[in-house]
């Protein structure tokens, strides 16, 4: 009876690190794969014979995405647009999710439904009288209108995780503080902010990272080198008769580079703040 | 240090109105407790006088002044929550200096202040510490010397011992009450438990439905309850209640019920006709006595020794009370009890109206 429970659990466990190991091949194979082709040389990609190990390394292609196109300037782009993209949704969503978190005012379940709603519509849908509206106050083709695009659905996203954590932080200890001497702002900058403050470095972080990524609305609304963000700059190099592989794979490397860094720097704290939101939130 | 007054305030949620027009004085040095079952509005009553809710109608004035339009900040009052409400990210000092900070109060008086507090309430070792690493009564001495380091005009006290168990409950009971004596600050305290409202108040509101129900000194709400509400929601056990009805008699007015028959001297008008009433007597008023001066006759039900007294349910006629007895009482189950009140201690109330009648 033992014997066959423990075999039971073991027939599990190993069924269920069978998955999560498939499941990890899946993600992680593709990077490696760009990984390992942007260290060879061109002649050793397109092979008669599947060559899955480079026997020759090179760093050629990083230098050639360095030097020879215009990536430099992308990523610079990207870094801007990025930076916009989270300063106006930290700044508007942090004070939004607080009213919306503390107050009960007329008609709030209904915009934060309104939030929600933003979400469900699929983005193409809202580029066209996105792009409309961009023409209209003379935004496309900028660095900060294509911030504005992505704070447009990015900043309902923001402003739903971070009530949760507004809602976790007790409404006493305001009470307390707006007692002690402090203004309803004040209080919440002193004392609810460090509170959730994992909660608002987790959904920067995701923030950032959704917005470094993003494609189809950099795609629709940049038109020059001045503005160009990475994806579509990469997307832009597969000529029509050629394909460089390995700069692309090299290009493709450098550009998750700063959003490993980023997530290795908070890690602990994002964990924490997306857990608390998880049974909190 | 400064006089309370709350004059007609209202509060209503919609249309669910939580406070129908309550009126309370508090002398200067006074120690009001706001005691009621949970959603009778005596945390909603406190947190306007704090200022943390609106009003929707009536006055609040400390000090003879009217503090409505005033920011919590600018009340001069200080509060103790029921969770303590400690700031997590700040050490015990800077939470307890936390007021002098916001209100630009100097570091080095500051430091001195909250040494001074901490010295009072014995937490003078837990300066450096943060809150999550205290114990529950440790919090509590830390939340009142953030009260009291602000050397307010009145302390607001919202249920501050409920999280507490039992033992440090009592001890931090007295520890109130001394602070209390020593500052002589008019304080308002907000509870559900009626022994910390007797033992605590110079001046007990009990309240219910948003309505006082009483509002008078501890001893007299006791003695002599306003209605039948006061008088059950304090004292444990509660208050036993009898229905029957009043009978002229030759010496003043008899109460008459199956099983009990009490003589009750009347001080004004005499009983014209029989009526129906509920007698209200405590526990405590009532002992053993031989058969022939008994007024009320039952059976033993349930006898429960508790070490300083012994707890006997008797039942009367229909109706089950309780006795509280002295520790030696040697009655058992299903026997015969005769039991005699001071007729001077009892209660009567109107069983329509529930409210206290006098005789």
């Amino acid at each position: 009876m033992i014997e066959s429970k423990r075999q039971r659990r073991m027939i599990a466990n190993i069924a269920t690190y069978i998955v999560l190991a498939s499941l990890t091949v899946f993600c992680i194979g593709p990077m490696i794969w760009m990984f390992l082709t942007s260290l060879k040389y061109e002649a050793d990609i397109v092979t008669q014979t599947m060559q899955y190990l480079p026997s020759r390394v090179t760093f050629d292609n990083y230098v050639a995405i360095w030097t020879q196109s215009g990536f430099p300037r992308l990523i610079g782009n990207s870094l801007v647009v990025t930076f916009l993209t989270v300063t106006v949704c930290v700044v508007t969503g942090t004070l939004a999710a607080y009213a919306f978190s503390r107050f009960a005012f007329r008609g709030r379940d209904q915009l934060m439904l309104g939030y929600l709603v933003v979400r469900m519509f699929p983005a193409v849908m809202m580029i066209i009288p996105l792009y409309v509206v961009m023409r209209g106050v003379g935004l496309v083709d900028s660095r900060f209108g294509l911030a504005l695009a992505y704070t447009s659905f990015l900043l309902p996203l923001f402003v739903w995780m971070l009530k949760g954590f507004f809602d976790s932080a007790p409404k006493e200890l305001e009470s307390a503080a707006r007692i002690d001497g402090s203004t309803r702002l004040g209080a919440m900058v002193r004392i609810v902010m460090p509170l959730a403050r994992n909660g608002l470095v987790a959904s920067s972080v995701f923030i950032a990272i959704a917005a470094w990524n993003e494609f189809l609305f950099a795609l629709m609304l940049t038109t020059g080198q001045g503005s160009r963000t990475w994806p579509v700059g990469l997307q832009l190099m597969v000529g029509e008769f050629q394909l460089p592989w390995g700069v692309l794979a090299a290009g493709g490397i450098l550009s998750i580079i700063p959003v490993i860094v980023l997530f290795a720097i908070v890690q602990r704290t994002m964990v924490q703040g997306l857990t608390a939101g998880a049974i909190k939130g | 240090m400064a006089t309370l007054s709350i004059r007609d305030v209202r509060k209503s949620y919609g249309s669910v109105q939580v406070l129908h027009g309550v009126d309370i004085e508090l002398e200067d040095g006074g120690f009001l407790v706001l005691l009621g079952p949970s959603g009778c509005g005596k945390s909603t009553l406190l947190n306007i006088i704090a200022g943390l809710d609106d009003t929707s109608g009536g006055d609040i004035l400390i000090g003879g002044r009217s503090v409505l339009d005033l920011a919590p900040k600018d009340r001069n009052i200080a509060m103790v929550f029921q969770s303590y409400a400690l700031y997590p990210t700040m050490s015990v000092a800077r939470n307890i200096g936390f007021g002098l900070e916001m209100r630009g109060v100097g570091a080095d008086q500051r430091k001195r202040a909250v040494e001074d507090a901490a010295r009072m309430l014995q937490i003078s070792h837990l300066l450096d510490r943060r809150p999550a690493n205290l114990s529950g009564g440790q919090r509590q001495r830390v939340a009142m010397g953030r009260a009291i380091v602000r050397d307010p005009e009145l302390f607001l006290f919202d249920e501050p011992l409920s999280n507490l168990d039992a033992k440090l409950r009592v001890e931090m009971r007295t520890e109130i009450k001394r602070l209390h004596e020593r500052l002589g600050t008019s304080i308002v305290y907000v509870t559900h438990d009626q022994i910390e409202a007797m033992t605590l108040g110079t001046k007990v509101a009990v309240m219910k439905g948003g309505y006082i129900q009483q509002l008078d000194d501890p001893r007299t709400i006791y003695e002599r309850p306003a209605n039948m509400f006061v008088a059950s929601f304090i004292g444990s056990p509660a208050m036993n209640f009898l229905a029957g009805r009043l009978v002229p008699d030759s010496e003043g007015v008899q109460f008459q019920a199956s099983g009990v028959s009490i003589v009750l001297p009347t001080r004004n008008r005499p009983v014209d006709s029989e009526r129906p009433v509920v007698l209200g007597i405590r526990p405590e008023e009532l002992r053993t006595v031989p058969r022939n001066r008994a007024s009320i006759m039952g059976e033993i039900d349930v006898v429960e020794p508790t070490g300083p007294e012994t707890m006997v349910t008797v039942q009367v006629g229909e109706h089950a009370i309780i006795a509280r007895l002295p520790p030696r009482f040697a009655g058992r189950r299903k026997e015969p009890i005769c039991l005699a009140v001071d007729p001077a201690s009892v209660n009567l109330f109107d069983p329509d109206s529930g409210r206290r009648i006098d005789i």
